[in-house]
């Protein structure tokens, strides 16, 4: 996927998450990205390390930063106590038609995630995209206890026990999503 | 009786101290290599003053970084959220955090290329920059033999994933996993908000160009940071911001100084770091180099990046200004002449920079690619930290701070041709520009539809 496609799919899953209520702060989209491409084979092209709030992306943040550079996105200052939200703008949306082909590939797949993770907070988006980086550390083979006590051992803040109800709607999410591909 | 601390003069900071294990580093090769490194590369072909090295602003770095880490540490800025991230006072895990942390200041750009990040790009192998160089060093066998000597017997990897931080590492491809506590050391150092390295930087390069407007109230700054956790970002959010990461932030009293410092940094990067007069040098060095150095490329092995600096550059630059058949003499020149190319297209603000590097591609297949450059600043990063509001609570700063809110998010960018052709090219991009920029919108877009069609549903 050359860059313009991939900022429109950016600007596509931006979109869908905040027509289904999201609030689509950087931490929301950073994680839609990661699970889109993990679950789906979305063919992304960023490194996601395991960070603040689980899988981050440095080269996402530094492609969101240059978009909003380049008036694809803006960012919504939000009152205190909250944080700023990303909102899709009439050039952006015009960089999204410009990939029509692309969008009519992408698209049901943005639509999947944006579906189950729209309404999704920050805490509960950084407990499953960690469940998965988890699972793919271990494999899907290893059980869920291990999973999770590997979760709760990186963010310790995570409870093991609400790390294996995270585990467990993982291991949901991919049967999931797998049937979607193969659909 | 016992022995005095040895401290070295500064400019910035007055007085720098340092202990045994730190001046085993600092009289290593390769810290004293630093010397002859340009903070700003060729910089001071536009501000004279800007002659200053990698080496004071390591030791200075390890100077600030040390006071930010005394300053957050300290039990009266710890709240209960927070207490269990941060290692008891006094104990040897605090000892040994605050140790590596120095150390890992020293040493963050020992890696650094001669004139510094001028001519990374392109001159290295595939998969090598200099924060890479920097991991070998930590590695090498002096290196090694240091770590050895010391009373805590740090580990390289430890200093590297502090001293290169989360956002190198994920180019490197190394330890992927920081912990909580991990995540704030590296903060202090490297950190976009408040590492120890943006400080100096700013502080240091502000006073040696003679551009006051790096300059901000770091002491006032540094005293107000706190550990706290990450702020609320949504509605209808988790309340319990126990169970929020922690990151590093400044107290309410604290806000009006680290906006100085996003101030200073948009201000830095327009006047001096991303100027276009120094961007252009910065590509005929790369030019020069590309035909200088043996096979176009630095060398990787540590030995043979230890042995160049800028001192070794600066001569093979004057004798190619000089031997018209020698390689790089046309670069070289320009840059000892000062016959640098001349901007003939600057970003506008209805430009994305797709399209100024559309313009730019263009100008290079119709005047020949000798004959244009492009040159441009990243895009700047947005303020990103939590403040400690009064009630005792984290709030995101963009959201008390109009300032912060509102910094220019634009970039610079510049497409260059030499003076003569300057009045053509110019013309020629004008006319041009609109059907330009359309052709490689549709371009990109049939390039997409051409991979998407051989790749077919299944991905």
């Amino acid at each position: 996927m050359n860059r313009l496609a991939q900022e429109a799919v950016l600007i596509s899953l931006t979109r869908r998450l905040r027509e289904r209520g999201s609030w689509a702060g950087e931490t929301h989209v950073q994680k839609a990205a990661y699970l889109v491409r993990e679950l789906l084979n979305v063919p992304l092209d960023f490194t996601f390390i395991l960070y603040k709030h689980g899988p981050f992306s440095f080269e996402l943040r530094d492609e969101l930063g240059s978009m909003q550079s380049d008036r694809l996105l803006t960012r919504e200052a939000q009152p205190p106590p909250y944080g700023p939200r990303l909102e899709t703008t009439t050039r952006g949306e015009e960089l999204e038609e410009r990939f029509e082909r692309t969008m009519q590939k992408y698209g049901p797949r943005l639509d999947w995630i944006a579906d189950r993770i729209a309404n999704c907070r920050v805490l509960e988006l950084e407990r499953l995209a960690t469940a998965i980086w988890v699972t793919r550390q271990h494999g899907e083979d290893a059980s869920v206890q291990t999973r999770a006590e590997a979760l709760h051992e990186l963010k310790p803040h995570v409870p093991v026990e609400v790390a294996t109800e995270a585990v467990q709607e993982v291991d949901f999410l991919i049967a999931d999503a797998r049937e979607q591909l193969n659909a | 009786m016992l022995k005095k601390q040895p401290e070295i003069r500064d400019t910035v900071h007055n007085f720098i101290a340092f202990d045994p294990s730190e001046q085993k580093v600092i009289d290593s090769q390769p810290f004293q290599r630093l010397r002859n490194i340009h903070q700003l590369a060729l910089s001071y072909l536009v501000y004279p003053g800007a002659s200053h090295r990698r080496f004071e602003h390591s030791l200075g770095v390890m100077e600030l970084v040390g006071r930010i880490y005394d300053t957050v540490t300290r039990l009266d800025k710890l709240t209960d959220e927070i207490r269990d991230v941060v290692p008891q006072k006094d104990s040897l895990e605090d000892q040994v955090s605050r140790s590596l942390l120095r150390l890992a200041a020293l040493c963050h750009d020992l890696g650094h290329l001669p004139f510094s990040h001028a001519a990374e790009d392109e001159l290295l192998p595939e998969g090598y920059d200099h924060e890479r160089m920097t991991y070998e060093i930590l590695r090498c066998e002096e290196m090694r033999a240091l770590w050895r000597l010391m009373p805590h017997k740090p580990d390289p990897e430890d200093i590297a994933k502090i001293a290169l931080g989360p956002r190198k590492l994920e180019k490197l491809g190394g330890d992927l996993t920081f912990s909580p506590w991990e995540a704030i050391l590296a903060e202090m150092l490297v950190g976009d908000s408040f590492g120890a390295d943006r400080i100096d930087y700013l502080l240091r390069d502000s006073i040696h160009t003679g551009v006051a407007y790096g300059r901000f109230d770091h002491h006032r700054l540094i005293q107000t940071l706190r550990i706290l956790p990450a702020a609320t970002t949504e509605a209808g959010g988790e309340q319990n911001e126990a169970k929020r990461e922690p990151q590093l932030g400044v107290e309410r009293g604290g806000i009006e100084s680290a906006e100085g410092l996003w101030l200073a940094r948009y201000f830095m990067f327009s006047q001096v770091y991303f100027h276009p007069t120094r961007l252009i040098y910065d590509l005929h060095l790369k030019d020069f180099l590309a035909a200088w150095l043996e096979g176009g490329q630095f060398p990787v092995e540590v030995n043979g990046h230890l042995a160049l600096t800028d001192a070794e550059v600066t001569s093979a630059m004057r004798s190619a200004a000089k031997d018209p058949g020698a390689p790089g003499n046309d670069s070289a020149r320009r840059i000892l002449e000062r016959d640098h190319f001349r901007v003939v297209y600057q970003r506008r603000p209805e430009d994305s920079s797709f399209e100024v590097n559309a313009i730019y591609r263009a100008a290079e297949e119709a005047f020949g690619g000798k004959n244009v450059r492009y040159g441009g600043s990243p895009k700047r990063g947005d303020a990103d930290f939590p403040v400690l509001d009064r009630d005792g609570s984290s709030i995101p700063a963009i959201s008390l701070s109009s300032v912060l809110a509102n910094l220019p998010v634009s970039r610079d960018e510049y497409v260059f041709a030499p003076a003569e052709q300057r009045e053509e090219i110019e013309q020629w991009i004008e006319t041009e520009r609109k059907q330009i920029i359309e052709s490689a919108y549709e371009a990109q877009a049939a390039e997409e539809d051409m991979e998407t069609d051989q790749e077919g549903e299944g991905t």
